[in-house]
């Protein structure tokens, strides 16, 4: 194989791999910003509150901890409730939950107005909110 | 058995970078012995933790105190199992070589290559999503 074609096969996968790279980000915008047709917030979690965090968590979530916390402090209206996404399952089918934390706000309505995955998603949230 | 302590996700993501570029470095200059070389180096990191793993171990050393803090961490099963699935690779491209097949054997190398290169891109680990596909079939409970 001449050095010419390794060259080739390369570049080839960079492309590749910056194309993956692309459509990987987009998908995790999609995943992380889009509110799919979420049910309504059962009423005992929100209690009457004007706006609910709902924290799903895993027991052992390094980062929910943490999340949990950041929720509180730059929210400190809002009623962060915690649901463990393990022991609570079809709550979190209920609400597409595939990953630790997942946080939805809701509305005094129950309607979801935010779903943020993943810590990154929370800070970025936290720090800038939409 | 007790959870293993989360890590900082950045480590894995940097030695995917190292073996990324000096899997297609050598494949450039067709130096065949990077394979087992890397080989031997994630087999370190995946069978006795990241205090072992030469890369990690930079990473951890030098690198990281240079760095913020990370924002979150991650359990560390799912990078170790995606590198003893690249090891497995890196093995077998090694046989091929060895065998006579030098087609085979870089052709599973710049598997290994193109995915750690897309995991340390974007962080799209496709060893772990296998490991978390597996976790959840059997019930692991993760730890980030």
């Amino acid at each position: 194989v001449t050095v010419l074609a390794r060259v080739i096969v390369v570049v080839a996968l960079a492309v590749v791999v910056a194309c993956g790279d692309r459509l990987y980000r987009r998908w995790r915008r999609h995943v992380e910003v889009d509110a799919p047709e979420h049910p309504v917030v059962p009423s005992h979690l929100r209690e009457g509150a004007a706006r609910t965090w709902v924290l799903f968590t895993t027991p052992y979530c390094a980062t929910c901890g943490p999340v949990e916390a950041s929720l509180r402090a730059s929210d400190p209206d809002a009623r962060v409730v915690k649901v463990d996404a393990t022991r609570h399952v079809e709550l979190a089918d209920a609400f597409s939950v595939r990953a630790a934390p997942t946080a939805l706000l809701a509305d005094a309505d129950g309607r979801v107005t935010a779903r943020l995955v993943g810590a990154e998603a929370v800070d970025r949230y936290v720090r800038s909110p939409a | 058995m007790a959870a293993p302590s989360p890590i900082d996700p950045r480590g894995p993501r940097f030695n995917q970078a190292v073996l990324a570029s000096a899997l297609l470095a050598g494949f450039l200059v067709d130096w065949r012995a990077v394979v087992p070389v890397f080989a031997v180096v994630l087999v370190l990191g995946a069978a006795f933790g990241p205090r072992y793993g030469p890369f990690l171990r930079l990473y951890a050393d030098v690198v990281r105190p240079r760095l913020a803090p990370p924002r979150h961490l991650e359990d560390p099963r799912p990078p170790r199992f995606a590198a003893a699935v690249g090891v497995a690779f890196l093995a077998a491209g090694s046989l091929a070589f060895v065998a006579g097949h030098p087609g085979v054997g870089w052709g599973l190398a710049l598997v290994v290559a193109a995915l750690a290169g897309l995991s340390a891109t974007t962080g799209l680990c496709v060893g772990c999503e296998m490991y978390l596909f597996l976790a959840r079939r059997r019930g692991v409970r993760l730890v980030a």
